[in-house]
């Protein structure tokens, strides 16, 4: 063996093994990532593990496994979310600031367009621009270890619940429309709270960029509701019909619709339970 | 008889009497047949029409209940149930498009008998024997024994009730069935109102005209218990008819019209298929009403709840 032989075969030994181990530099990292999940949910998977309160909420530390592998994540790595976090009993250099990054911002890195809108949103807004604490940020309404795609049946049956955390008095009335009477019955063609308000851009309705603002909400409502017109979108989805302050005038014909149906009950009623008393007293039904 | 009070309509008391029973049956030709088949036919139609309709919508109305949340799924879903309530509203309003006929054709030939004997138009005579049965319910009276034309005071009530609630359960239907069309030529808020107005409406619907009053009247009733046959079966026996309705029966007489009524009974075996059939949908109808009672009696829980 000669020594152009012998540097040549080294040389190209050394080059398979830079590149063995730094080329698929990403793909080993997932690998060995994963490896990493595993140890997380060496620690998180018990269900015994205690709590942490962060902003005043207390949080499990636990992580439901069998919840996490159904999620839509469940081939992404803990750290994608939390970043920086070692497979061992966290620092507080780890832990500081954590939450806040977990709930908003590393969602960011690869939902950039969501978080656009959401940044220029109502709620994006509150959150990032004036440091309300309770508005909604990513998490709230997509969950965390759970998240599941927007669009499946799961999702959009959850919707309402998840806006009437916030906006009960918007979720009940709006349960007691055909819309939200079908969804509570398990139709998936009506729309839930997203189809018409958005969802990460929701504006207020004052805002003429809003989907129910009075020139965008014939449109809206024609998502669905074809030749829908500025009259027909007039229609009061968020009535609440036991008060007079919603709308004077659905309570007024609700009213005289209870009335009309307790008097006619009560007469009916007993019409009807003397008639059948007095029938057997005097026994005329055992006349065969 | 004798502490039966008759007689308590005027008008019958100025009539001649009516030939017996027995002699005005002619050619074997003994029951009267109170409603035609056309009649007949629209009645089982709205029967079958109107159960349905309650069946699919109620739900709809307390979706917010595990039973309407089991029961929805049990028939398919809101979806399906949608579809079969809208089959069955076009039905409804195909027995309705019959009747409104059938009331120009009685109001063209009747020639001024529409106010007269047998008339569907509440009157004085009404009022008295309502204040008579009310008085035996209390019983402050003996049972009376009420001399009727063609319709009762019960009838006539649920008929009227029921023409206005269909025409409020047609007219706000078809606005939520259209609401885009609707919403091109009135408010939004006319939408509403039809909500409202189409849900109570089927509350007092079934509740009413229903379980008090056209279940009662027809099958529960000591006269009719379980169920009177004049729907069904088109022939009642002269002799029971001509003592429960004994005026028209004697204004046919006199006006020569009773033979138009006379039927001959059913044969042997159409008798026994019928009995099948009777105990079948009297089954049904015993049924219905014992649910839809329990039902009225829920709502009025919930109703007494909420204060």
């Amino acid at each position: 063996m000669n020594l152009r032989a012998f540097l040549g075969t080294s040389l190209a030994m050394a080059l398979l093994t830079v590149i063995v181990l730094a080329a698929p530099a990403g793909a080993v990292e997932f690998s060995l990532a994963h490896g990493a999940n595993g140890r997380c949910l060496d620690c998180h998977a018990e269900p015994d593990l205690g709590t942490i309160v962060v902003n005043g909420e207390r949080k499990s530390l636990t992580v439901d496994e069998t919840m996490w592998h159904d999620s839509a994540h469940s081939r992404l790595d803990c750290t994608a979310c939390h970043a920086g976090f070692q497979p061992r009993e966290h620092t507080a250099e780890e832990t500081a600031g954590w939450y806040e990054q977990a709930k908003l911002t590393a969602c960011s890195d690869c939902h950039a367009d969501e978080f656009t809108m959401y940044s220029g949103s109502f709620h994006g807004d509150l959150v990032m621009g004036e440091n309300d604490k309770r508005a909604p940020s990513c998490a709230d309404c997509h969950g965390s270890h759970g998240i599941v795609s927007p669009t499946s049946p799961a999702f959009r049956a959850a919707v309402p619940g998840m806006c009437g955390r916030c906006h009960g008095d918007k979720e009940s009335t709006y349960l007691d429309t055909y819309h939200g009477k079908s969804q509570t019955l398990g139709g998936m063609t009506t729309a839930v709270c997203t189809d018409c308000h958005g969802s990460h851009s929701i504006l207020p309705q004052s805002d003429p960029a809003s989907t129910i603002s009075s020139e965008n909400v014939a449109g809206t409502c024609g998502k669905c509701h074809e030749h829908a017109s500025t009259k027909f979108a007039s229609f009061l989805v968020h009535v609440d019909r036991s008060t007079p302050k919603s709308s004077l005038w659905v309570w007024l014909m609700e009213m005289s619709h209870s009335v009309l149906i307790g008097v006619l009950f009560v007469f009916g009623g007993l019409h009807c339970f003397l008639y059948f008393y007095r029938g057997l007293r005097e026994g005329l039904y055992s006349r065969g | 008889m004798a502490s039966v009070e008759s007689g308590i309509r005027d008008k019958g008391a100025a009539l001649e009497p009516a030939p017996p029973v027995a002699q005005a049956a002619v050619a074997g030709r003994t029951h009267f047949r109170r409603f035609t088949a056309f009649q007949r036919w629209v009645h089982f139609f709205i029967m079958v029409s109107f159960s349905t309709l309650v069946l699919t919508g109620m739900p709809l109305k307390y979706s917010d209940q595990a039973w309407a949340q089991r029961w929805m799924g049990a028939i398919g879903g809101v979806q399906s149930a949608g579809m079969i309530h809208r089959f069955a509203a076009i039905i409804m309003v195909s027995c309705v498009i019959c009747m409104l006929g059938f009331f120009a054709r009685v109001l063209i030939k009747s020639k001024g008998h529409f106010w007269g004997p047998g008339t569907m138009v509440p009157d004085r005579q009404d009022y008295q024997d309502l204040k008579a049965m009310v008085g035996w319910f209390v019983g402050r009276r003996s049972r009376p024994h009420l001399q009727l034309d063609r319709y009762a005071y019960y009838e006539k009530g649920e008929f009227w009730a029921a023409s206005a609630g269909v025409t409020v359960m047609c007219v706000t239907g078809a606005i939520l069935w259209y609401p885009e069309a609707a919403g091109r030529y009135l408010p939004g808020i006319v939408i509403n109102f039809a909500l409202v107005n189409h849900s109570g409406g089927a509350l007092l619907a079934m509740g009413f005209v229903v379980v008090f009053w056209h279940f009662f009247h027809a099958h529960l009733r000591p006269e009719a218990f379980p169920m009177d046959k004049a729907m069904y079966a088109g022939g009642l026996p002269l002799e029971e008819y001509a003592h429960e309705r004994p005026l028209e029966y004697e204004r046919r007489v006199r006006e020569g019209t009773l033979d138009e009524v006379l039927v001959a009974p059913v044969g042997e075996t159409r008798m026994k298929v019928q009995n099948v059939v009777w105990w079948i949908i009297t089954g049904a109808a015993l049924f219905l009403w014992a649910m839809f009672s329990l039902f009225v009696v829920w709502v009025a829980s919930l109703w007494i709840g909420s204060f």
